[in-house]
């Protein structure tokens, strides 16, 4: 069984100081079981002005098993598999603690973003690029960055914008495509129904 | 959880002055017995090296002049803690000792505000904290939640309540640990070439790592309350004769549950475990 009464003081703490930290934890729907965290890109990294999302799967042992994270954003990164974004962190496995959380998890998570251990791959392809031939692991990391962890932020600027010219409030516009996930179609219904 | 296979890989033979070898059959028994066992007498141990080592069927001969039965925990990692656990709630079971309630429930408090001190937040460890102090009240008699000694054998099996008192007692570890990490920083630098709080993250905090001598040393000085540790391994150390060695763990002065300032051998501690290289189990005397 879930500690959920737990996971609730976890969201709680996490919100409280997400301006300081950066690191963010939503729920994705009602039961908790199933989050998304989100942390950014870490500074002098490849992976800077990257916003990098990360499902997060609650195991019933909660906070005895460790929450299983996996990204959800494509990155390049020796210990993070670039087809499944399964993630190589002994935290997350048999170094996890009752005494760690999601939030920690996740710094732990942004800590491996700027210390990456090639030695010890998710990825072996991207561990051999980064052993071997460091300058194309950076170029290929960056492009990455660019690619998939920025996308989703610019596209929706873009789609607010559209909106906001059809002649929505600006703050309404965004709650509205934050409730449907993005979706701009289904953010024009919502906006127009009201 | 560890598995058994990693945690035969790691046992650290410190307590051994002669050098034992650890016994690979008996950590393969250990998945099929429960958490906490029921007492049994000290010949089942016997009986367990009826077709090996003499040297330990002659050691526990010699136990079995001091000692009357064994109480086995599983071999999952989590057995010092979980033997500890029961032992001293047992303990106030069966001695009523409400001083000694009042005094161990002010060294938790202490805990607490050393944890908060070294920046742990309050929801990751109050639930365990919580769960110990129940347990505390529950097993002194006279209010309505009072339990039997079955019942607090019952929940010391139940992994949801036994797993949180273990948790407790790890956080009560690696608080006094890394509070006097200089005291304890040599000790760990000797064992494992890490720092204080690299080795209270790998090897204190998470469920199923092992405990050795700074795991009890530190938990004993924490809550006060001393522990005996009988060695029982292949070592012959003595021309003499068979002996079997055990250490006192007693709290440092002022920690003590009695205000007395005995030394190491005049405290006669009401916890003894029974260590074979990697494991431990509940002894008791005569």
């Amino acid at each position: 069984m879930i500690d959920f009464a737990r996971v609730q003081k976890e969201l709680q703490e996490c919100s409280r100081d997400v301006e300081a930290s950066g690191i963010k934890v939503t729920p994705k729907s009602d039961n908790l079981g199933r989050l998304t965290g989100t942390i950014p890109g870490p500074v002098g990294t490849p992976y800077e002005g990257g916003t990098f999302q990360i499902d997060i799967t609650l195991p019933d042992g909660y906070p005895f098993e460790p929450p299983k994270m996996q990204f959800a954003t494509k990155v390049w990164h020796p210990n993070i598999s670039s087809q499944s974004g399964a993630i190589c962190l002994d935290i997350l496995k048999d170094q996890w603690s009752p005494a760690l959380t999601l939030k920690t998890a996740l710094l732990s998570v942004q800590a491996l973003l700027s210390t990456p251990e090639p030695g010890d791959p998710q990825d072996a392809v991207v561990a051999q690029q980064y052993l071997r031939d460091y300058q194309t692991f950076v170029g290929t990391a960056r492009y990455w960055t660019e690619t998939f962890a920025k996308t989703s932020s610019l596209g929706v600027e873009e789609k607010v914008q559209k909106l906001v010219e059809m002649g929505f409030p600006e703050a309404l516009t965004r709650s509205a495509l934050e409730s449907v996930g993005g979706d701009e179609n289904l953010a024009l219904e919502k906006l127009c129904s009201g | 959880m560890q598995n058994e296979e990693q945690l035969t890989c790691k046992i650290e033979d410190w307590a051994n002055c002669c050098g034992g070898v650890d016994d690979d059959d008996f950590m393969q028994k250990q998945s099929s017995i429960p958490l906490l066992g029921d007492k049994e007498p000290l010949s089942t141990l016997a009986a367990e090296y009826q077709s090996g080592s003499p040297i330990l069927l002659e050691k526990i001969k010699v136990l079995g002049d001091k000692y009357a039965a064994i109480r086995r925990a599983r071999g999952d990692g989590n057995c010092f803690f979980r033997s500890f656990m029961f032992s001293y709630l047992e303990h106030i079971l069966e001695t009523q000792d409400r001083a000694e309630v009042d005094r161990i429930k002010i060294k938790v408090e202490e805990c607490r505000k050393t944890l908060q001190g070294l920046g742990y937040v309050d929801f990751t460890f109050e639930d365990f904290f919580a769960l110990f102090l129940e347990q505390l009240d529950d097993v002194l008699q006279g209010n309505e939640n009072s339990i039997s000694h079955e019942e607090l054998q019952n929940r010391s099996c139940d992994q949801s309540v036994s797993d949180y008192i273990v948790m407790f007692f790890r956080f009560v570890t690696t608080g006094e640990i890394r509070k006097r990490s200089q005291f304890f920083e040599p000790f760990i630098l000797g064992l494992t070439n890490t720092t204080v709080e690299q080795f209270c993250k790998s090897s204190v905090e998470p469920m199923g790592e092992e405990s050795d001598h700074m795991h009890i040393t530190a938990l004993s000085d924490a809550l006060g309350v001393p522990i005996r540790v009988v060695y029982l391994d292949r070592s012959s150390c003595d021309a003499g004769g068979v002996s079997v060695n055990h250490h006192n763990f007693v709290p440092a002065p002022g920690n003590l549950p009695s205000a007395s300032s005995a030394s190491s051998e005049s405290i006669n501690p009401f916890i003894t475990v029974l260590y074979r290289p990697g494991h431990y189990d509940i002894l008791y005397p005569k």
